[in-house]
């Protein structure tokens, strides 16, 4: 070819309709209202003297005053930092050995182990609440039997410590997570170097390989730290019985009691709770770089072993298998037992008691019935939609030039250090001071769905950026050049990269939303109701069987719902998402 | 096609400065190159060119058309320049095959089906890579993915064509072949092109024109031949080819400048450095010195001295020497063994060039 048939004049590439910088602007400020704007009038509400729904009203301190004049609540505090601190330290000890254990020694099925122990923190918490208490609980199926059969004690998982127990299995894995991440990522070679300079294995371990994990142990400290402080669930069903209140449950009871409702001093705990998760946030900020708090997990396997555990490679993987027997299997199978008897008692053989009423109400119950759909509705439309919309604010907040997009990543973390309740209770002001648009979305489960949504929305981020981060900025650069416009380049080029993280994170998030429940509680209404919330108040209304069924749902609509991702697009792989 | 005209380039990344006054203009069919060590802003004039980076001033046109223009806060986005670019990892985008990769920028020009068949199959054949179309970008090798970049690059016809580092993922064999094959097309097209580079073998055996870069500056730009012979200063003495340099005091004398070396009895002839005088520094290319036995009696006058061999060193092609002249130490360079520890060594006059 020569220079003459070579050059040819092709039209100019068109300008897009809608300017790159329209699209990344309403972004950014639908990103910034949907999680900023709930928090606005939660704290306005917490400085009037009356609900925002009743006319008038002046500023005043009174809520907080009268929060601080009752000693309930500060009991209550007390409880709820002694309950996270030792749940803290249950989680992150266990998960820091099993990490050990599953990347540094040839622990027998040490690959099977590292994804099983995953399991609490994607099965659905309420429900497993919910198993600890039909097995575990006072009067629990498997109490009874060792109090009366053997005349062995077990822990009390009503009393403080209990409750501790039954929240570090749940967030152990986070812990196991971070600290499998920081191993894999570690340079073995430190610890080689360790092992030429004659140290024994054992020796390596401590004076190597614990220290190294430090700044993950810390991180993962704070973050179990703000989600423990957040739990609702257990203080509700676990500590009624013996008067432990907790501060989640304290709102709660304050905001639902029949007697005298006082949303004012609510909202003002509400604040106080977001003021101390906030300040755990930004101390986790500090603690890490910004850049390894995203940290995708993939092992190297051809390593040989640091640890050689010899005789000891079964028994202890034998115990970490009881663990996980005792801790996620039967509080599982006790939520089966439990939906098909009408008691479920070591007394009687459980065949005896078979009944299939539980599961009938689900169907013939409305509250039960339209609970499930509702859910479904929920996490399907809530799943995709913030998918795309994080997806959309991923790439604004890292693949354009838009002025405020240092903002973002930020913004888009913010929900996971929020407690849900004190999202829900933003939510329920938000709607309530927003004219029509509230109205209509507090009185349809759409209002409940977006409350999900940006509680949730952080595990989007946290799964699609590591990827975005990993595809090379030339190649949009080259869309660019090549004459497409920022929103085309996106399309066209970037997304179909991104297309792994994006399923992974609509599995996840659809999960993660059909599960939560503690947002809902300010915001069901009859006709709106969703399951965990249903399963909550029905449970404290005594109906054991019927959420034992619908507990059982969830986790097999979970199970399946992971199961298929994991073998569409391996998941478990990507399951560092809970670690960041 | 049209002239590139680069007009006071200033780019702040935080304190820093990254470019600094940066000016020049390429004419209208020329291969002009940046040359320059990581981080002399190299590549941030080029991603300026291409409208990847904002410079804080300066003046950036093609032909008629200003791309960027600072005191008129004028930018054009990247997508409306027209321009085109291969990309040190040449992003080839994994998605896409060979053929999708060349129609996506005519797609965007919204051609014609049948259009985009025929140019695409025309540009491929031109970078010999029609049998291809139909692959993926993974099951292609590097120098093939270099050739797909290249033809996605061109077939729109752009006005400019802006290359960054494309030769740096190649292994040596390859790149020299790349280098030609490049050089090549680009002549036979015509193309304005800007190519950017920190390896000099490729800078100076490739472009028409050279400007060197360093710390955000433009510090000599001309023909490869006047920037190696000729260097403008003393980094750019050192970072093109290697150099020996002389430090001492100049004077005219007569037609030519004399310098006395510094801690040496030896006085060394300059010619053409008209007006030196005060300390200089003198560089002096060790090719250009010339070695021969020490009882030649031929070899005698102007800049020859009597030297010791420090070490000698086979390369092939050539001998290196490690010489020293009373307290001056030289490289030189010679295709001739010379035995002995004590040998002459000539510095021709015309060899020497002032660089401060």
């Amino acid at each position: 070819m020569s220079a003459a048939t070579y050059e040819r004049t092709f039209p100019r590439p068109r300008r897009s309709l809608v300017p790159a910088w329209a699209l990344q602007w309403w972004t950014w400020l639908l990103v910034v209202a949907l999680i900023v704007g709930p928090y606005i009038p939660l704290v306005y509400a917490s400085l009037r003297d009356r609900p925002l729904y009743e006319a008038g009203g002046v500023f005043t301190l009174d809520p907080y005053r009268q929060l601080f004049g009752d000693s309930v609540f500060w009991h209550a505090w007390l409880n709820t930092l002694g309950f996270a601190a030792l749940s803290t330290v249950l989680a992150v000890a266990g998960g820091a050995v099993v990490a050990i254990l599953c990347s540094r020694a040839d622990l027998a099925g040490r690959k099977l182990f590292s994804r099983l122990i995953l399991l609490p923190i994607l099965l659905p918490s309420l429900g497993m609440v919910l198993g600890w208490i039909v097995v575990w609980g006072p009067g629990g199926y498997l109490t009874s039997m060792f109090s009366d059969r053997l005349h062995a004690p077990t822990l009390a998982i009503d009393t403080i410590p209990g409750m501790a127990l039954v929240e570090a299995s749940r967030l152990l894995p986070i812990a196991f997570l971070t600290c499998q991440a920081a191993l894999t990522r570690a340079d073995s070679s430190l610890e080689d170097a360790a092992r030429s300079a004659g140290a024994r294995p054992l020796r390596v371990l401590g004076s190597v390989t614990i220290p190294m994990l430090r700044p993950a142990i810390l991180n993962a400290a704070t973050l179990i730290f703000t989600l423990s402080i957040a739990a609702l669930g257990i203080p509700l069903l676990l500590g009624t019985s013996n008067n432990i209140v907790f501060v989640s449950s304290y709102l709660y009871n304050t905001w639902t009691s029949a007697s005298a409702p006082d949303p004012g001093s609510v909202s003002a705990g509400a604040v106080m709770m977001l003021a101390a998760a906030t300040a755990l946030l930004l101390l986790r900020n500090r603690l890490l770089g910004a850049e390894a708090r995203f940290v995708s997990v993939g092992g190297k396997s051809g390593r040989q072993a640091l640890l050689r555990l010899r005789g000891w490679r079964w028994p202890l993987a034998a115990v970490l298998a009881l663990y996980l027997v005792f801790t996620t299997l039967v509080p599982i199978l006790g939520l089966a037992l439990m939906s098909f008897v009408v008691v479920l008692t070591p007394l009687v053989a459980p065949w005896e008691l078979l009944t299939s009423a539980h599961w009938n109400v689900l169907l013939d119950d409305p509250t039960f019935r339209s609970s499930i759909e509702n859910s479904a509705v929920i996490a399907v439309v809530g799943a995709v939609a913030t998918t795309a919309f994080v997806a959309l604010a991923t790439l604004v907040a890292h693949r354009s030039r838009f002025p405020l997009r240092k903002t973002l990543p930020f913004v888009m973390l913010y929900p996971r250090a929020t407690p849900g309740i004190i999202i829900g209770i933003g939510f329920f002001w938000a709607y309530l001071l927003t004219g029509a648009l509230g109205d209509f979305l507090r009185d349809s489960i759409w209002g409940i769905m977006v409350a999900f949504c940006v509680r949730n929305l952080p595990l989007a981020y946290i799964v699609m950026y590591p990827t975005l981060a990993r595809i090379g900025e030339e190649l949009d650069r080259a869309g660019r050049a090549a004459g497409a416009g920022w929103w085309r380049t996106c399309r066209t080029i970037v997304l179909p990269l991104l297309k792994p993280a994006i399923f992974a994170s609509f599995i996840l998030l659809f999960v993660e939303i059909i599960n939560d429940y503690d947002p809902a509680v300010f915001l069901v209404r009859p006709g709106t109701e969703v399951m965990g919330a249903t399963m909550l108040s029905q449970f404290i209304q005594g109906m054991v069987g019927p959420v034992s069924a619908l507990a059982m749902v969830q986790v097999a609509i979970t199970v399946v719902v992971l199961a298929i991702g994991a073998k569409v697009f391996r998941i478990g792989a990507t399951g560092g998402e809970h670690g960041a | 096609m049209p002239e590139i005209r680069v007009e006071g380039l200033v780019k702040e990344f935080g304190d820093q400065r990254a470019l600094d006054d940066v000016s020049f203009s390429v004419e209208d069919g020329e291969l002009f190159t940046l040359l320059g060590p990581s981080g002399c802003g190299k590549s941030t004039t080029l991603m300026s060119i291409a409208g990847f980076q904002t410079p804080e001033q300066g003046r950036i046109a093609v032909g008629e058309e200003t791309f960027f223009d600072a005191a008129r806060r004028l930018a054009v986005p990247a997508e409306q320049r027209n321009l085109g670019i291969v990309f040190q990892s040449y992003a080839v985008w994994p998605h896409m095959t060979v053929f999708d990769n060349l129609a996506f920028p005519l797609r965007v020009r919204k051609l014609k089906r049948d259009a985009i068949r025929t140019r695409v199959r025309e540009v491929l054949e031109l970078v010999e890579m029609a049998q291809y179309e139909r692959r993926y970008p993974h099951q292609l090798s590097g120098g093939q993915q270099q050739r797909v970049a290249l033809a996605r690059a061109l077939v729109y016809s752009p006005a400019v064509l802006l290359l960054d580092e494309p030769f740096s993922n190649l292994d040596a064999k390859l790149r020299e072949r790349a280098r030609a094959w490049v050089k090549e097309l680009q002549h036979r097209l015509g193309l304005t092109t800007i190519f950017v580079t920190h390896d000099q073998d490729e800078a100076l055996s490739m472009s028409d024109r050279v400007a060197v870069m360093s710390a955000g500056e433009v510090q000599q730009i001309g023909a490869p031949e006047d920037v190696y012979r000729r260097p403008a200063n003393r980094f750019v003495a050192e970072f093109v080819g290697r150099v020996n340099l002389i430090e001492g005091v100049a004077a005219a004398d007569g037609g030519v400048v004399v310098v006395d070396v510094t801690g040496s009895q030896h006085r060394l002839t300059v010619r053409g450095a008209d007006g030196a005088s005060g300390n200089v520094t003198v560089a002096v290319r060790p090719e250009a010195v010339t070695v021969l036995p020490a009882e030649d009696a031929s070899a005698n006058g102007t800049n020859t001295w009597e030297a010791d061999v420090g070490t000698v060193a086979f390369l092939g092609d050539h001998y290196e020497y490690e010489v020293t002249i009373g307290s001056l130490a030289l490289t030189v360079q010679s295709s001739r063994r010379v035995e002995g520890e004590r040998v002459r060594v000539h510095i021709p006059p015309d060899a020497c060039t002032v660089v401060g």
